[in-house]
């Protein structure tokens, strides 16, 4: 049986030059929560965006089980997008619309495209995307415009499009690095619920260790593109913090 | 010798070096000492001397009259007798142009304050400021043609340009050498296009399909089009990629991202550009009845053209309360509109 994902050799170089990943490969089983860390531009964005395919790696390969989707196009690609549900930093709901609307977009991959710009969604569709947001816990907030919402409500609003999608793999790009310490704690045990009860295996960039030794089963740290550190949250000590940071690095705590 | 200032900074002198020689060989010199002159092929020479002089002093230093136009020409530590240079430079280019100008547009203070002038400009303004009421109901009802063409070229030209623009951004064509190419010819028509005034359409049209207002309207939807197209385009290349990224990543089709992740950000700036362009729409419309189409323009044209200044005059009061009025009012909507 393969392995959910597995990252080959992976290696991605930006058109202006910028080379983010150099040669990363490593698996990821069903049911794991691997949180990546690493500076900003050691290639965490590049990597989570190579694996739903936003961007195309230079070389490499990206197996989901077991079939390359690494050069995939067209229908092919908007397949392998629908089945991996992504949340952002910076939350990216459409602001002008309701809740409700944002979360339907969550169906967008698996609804025709003149269906869905006539807003024609299915009662189905509908009353399950009043359930992602009973999960996450706004469904009173359905009909509010998104940017009406905090910070932390919107980032549970972007949770639930993404459970519209009924990912198998659920990728959090920093979701917590534009909230405050009490919000992300909260938006990370939605995280983690969803990958306990629900099963959905999940890959997050974090900055924040605490957090990370908080809610991850293993890590991956990054280092100007390269793997530098693959072990459980327990086994990164000071020496590795160390290597990971930078010498001068100092750990910050949130609580 | 170093050459210090980069290529583009050095045609920018040579265009200089060589404006000056023409503008004060044929304009200017021959003005002040009184002869007429005509350009021979030693002037030719003259001109890439100049050209080339001007070029090379400003080669030979860190800075440059061309360098200070040029993106990344000047360097910080560019030093001061290349700062004194380019200063003088600077100043007798645009005192040579003032002169120039001068001379060109025949600025004449003794034709505006002669008798015969303020004779002239007295029996105008007494005519325009005691206009013919009679009129009223003739101008009034061109006055609403004008405006219902300038409201039909937006009408119009709005879904058009609405298509036009996606193909136009170049955060949408950013996939392949084929979409670049579209992307780059599209905007080369629409630039192309905008830059024919409204009133040679209207020529145009006024011969295509006959003077009135039809041939006006038509002149103004092609130059509403392109204008809102580029306006409705640069929109685009300005929303956040943040809603791109997250409607693609639930496998969104192309036309899925472009409907509910840019057009949401961009409803309210189009409003309030086509609003804009309506009131833009209603002024044009009135200078484009000139030459035939339809509408308060024609008529002023009809008018001034018999010498009829009192009856002049009511349509010039027509004209700006309704521009007035539009102006004032479109402001307001655009402002409630942010």
């Amino acid at each position: 049986m393969p392995a959910l994902l597995s990252i080959r050799d992976l290696s991605h170089t930006y058109d202006n030059g910028f080379t983010a990943l150099r040669g990363v490969s490593f698996d990821v089983e069903p049911g794991e929560f691997l949180v990546v860390i690493g500076l900003s531009g050691s290639g965490k964005s590049t990597l989570l965006r190579t694996i739903n395919r936003l961007i195309e790696p230079t070389s490499g390969s990206i197996l989901m089980e077991g079939a390359d989707v690494s050069h995939i196009t067209g229908p092919a690609l908007r397949e392998h997008c629908a089945r991996i549900g992504m949340i952002f930093q910076h939350f990216n709901l459409i602001d002008r619309h309701t809740v409700l609307d944002n979360v339907l977009y969550g169906a967008l991959g698996t609804t025709a495209s003149m269906a869905s710009i006539m807003k024609q969604f299915t009662p189905e569709q509908r009353s399950e995307a009043k359930r992602a947001l009973e999960i996450v816990g706004i469904v009173e907030k359905a009909n509010n415009r998104a940017d009406a919402l905090s910070g932390g409500q919107q980032q549970r609003v972007a949770i639930a499009r993404a459970l519209m999608q009924h990912p198998k793999l659920l990728l959090a790009d920093e979701p917590v690095a534009s909230l405050d310490p009490s919000t992300s704690h909260s938006v990370m045990q939605y995280l983690e619920r969803i990958n306990k009860e629900m099963g959905t295996t999940v890959i997050c960039n974090l900055h924040f260790l605490s957090l990370v030794r908080r809610y991850a089963t293993r890590v991956i740290a990054l280092k100007a593109g390269q793997i530098v550190f693959t072990g459980t949250p327990d086994q990164i000590t000071d020496e590795w913090f160390r290597t990971i940071y930078g010498e001068d690095a100092m750990e910050v705590e949130i609580r | 010798m170093k050459w210090r200032v980069t290529p583009g900074a050095s045609i920018l002198d040579a265009v200089t070096g060589a404006y000056l020689y023409a503008s004060m060989a044929h304009v200017v010199v021959p003005e002040l000492l009184g002869f007429t002159t005509t350009w021979t092929s030693t002037d030719t020479i003259l001109v890439v001397v100049c050209a080339l002089l001007v070029m090379l002093i400003g080669a030979m230093r860190e800075i440059s009259l061309g360098a200070l136009f040029v993106r990344g020409g000047l360097p910080p530590e560019a030093n001061t007798i290349g700062r004194t240079w380019t200063q003088h430079l600077g100043w007798f280019t645009f005192s040579v142009s003032v002169l120039a100008g001068w001379i060109l547009t025949d600025i004449s203070p003794i034709e505006f304050f002669s008798g015969n002038g303020l004779n002239g400009a007295a029996r105008i303004f007494g005519a325009l400021l005691t206009p013919n009421f009679d009129i009223i109901g003739e101008a009034l009802d061109a006055m609403v043609v004008t405006i219902f063409s300038a409201f039909m070229a937006t009408i119009i030209a709005v879904p058009v340009a609405f298509i036009l623009a996606f193909p136009a951004a170049r955060n949408v064509m950013n996939q392949g050498p084929m979409e670049r190419a579209i992307y780059s010819g599209l905007r080369a028509i629409l630039n192309i296009t905008r830059s024919m005034e409204p009133i040679i359409w209207a020529i145009i049209f006024a011969v295509w399909v006959g003077i009135g207002p039809f041939a006006g309207m038509l002149a103004l939807v092609i130059h509403t089009i392109s204008s809102l197209a580029k306006q409705y385009s640069e929109q685009i290349e300005d929303v956040d990629d943040g809603p791109i990224e997250a409607i693609s990543a639930t496998g969104a089709t192309r036309l899925q991202v472009l409907w509910f992740a840019i057009v949401p950000q961009c409803v309210i700036p189009f409003l309030s550009f086509t609003i804009y362009r309506w009131d833009i729409n209603v002024r044009m419309a009135t200078i484009i009845g000139f030459v035939g189409g339809g509408g308060i323009g024609t008529l002023l044209m009809q008018y001034q053209g018999v010498s009829k200044f009192h009856e002049v005059g009511t349509l010039v009061i027509v004209i700006t309360a309704v521009v007035w009025i539009l102006d004032v009012a479109s402001a307001r909507i655009r402002e409630a509109l942010k």
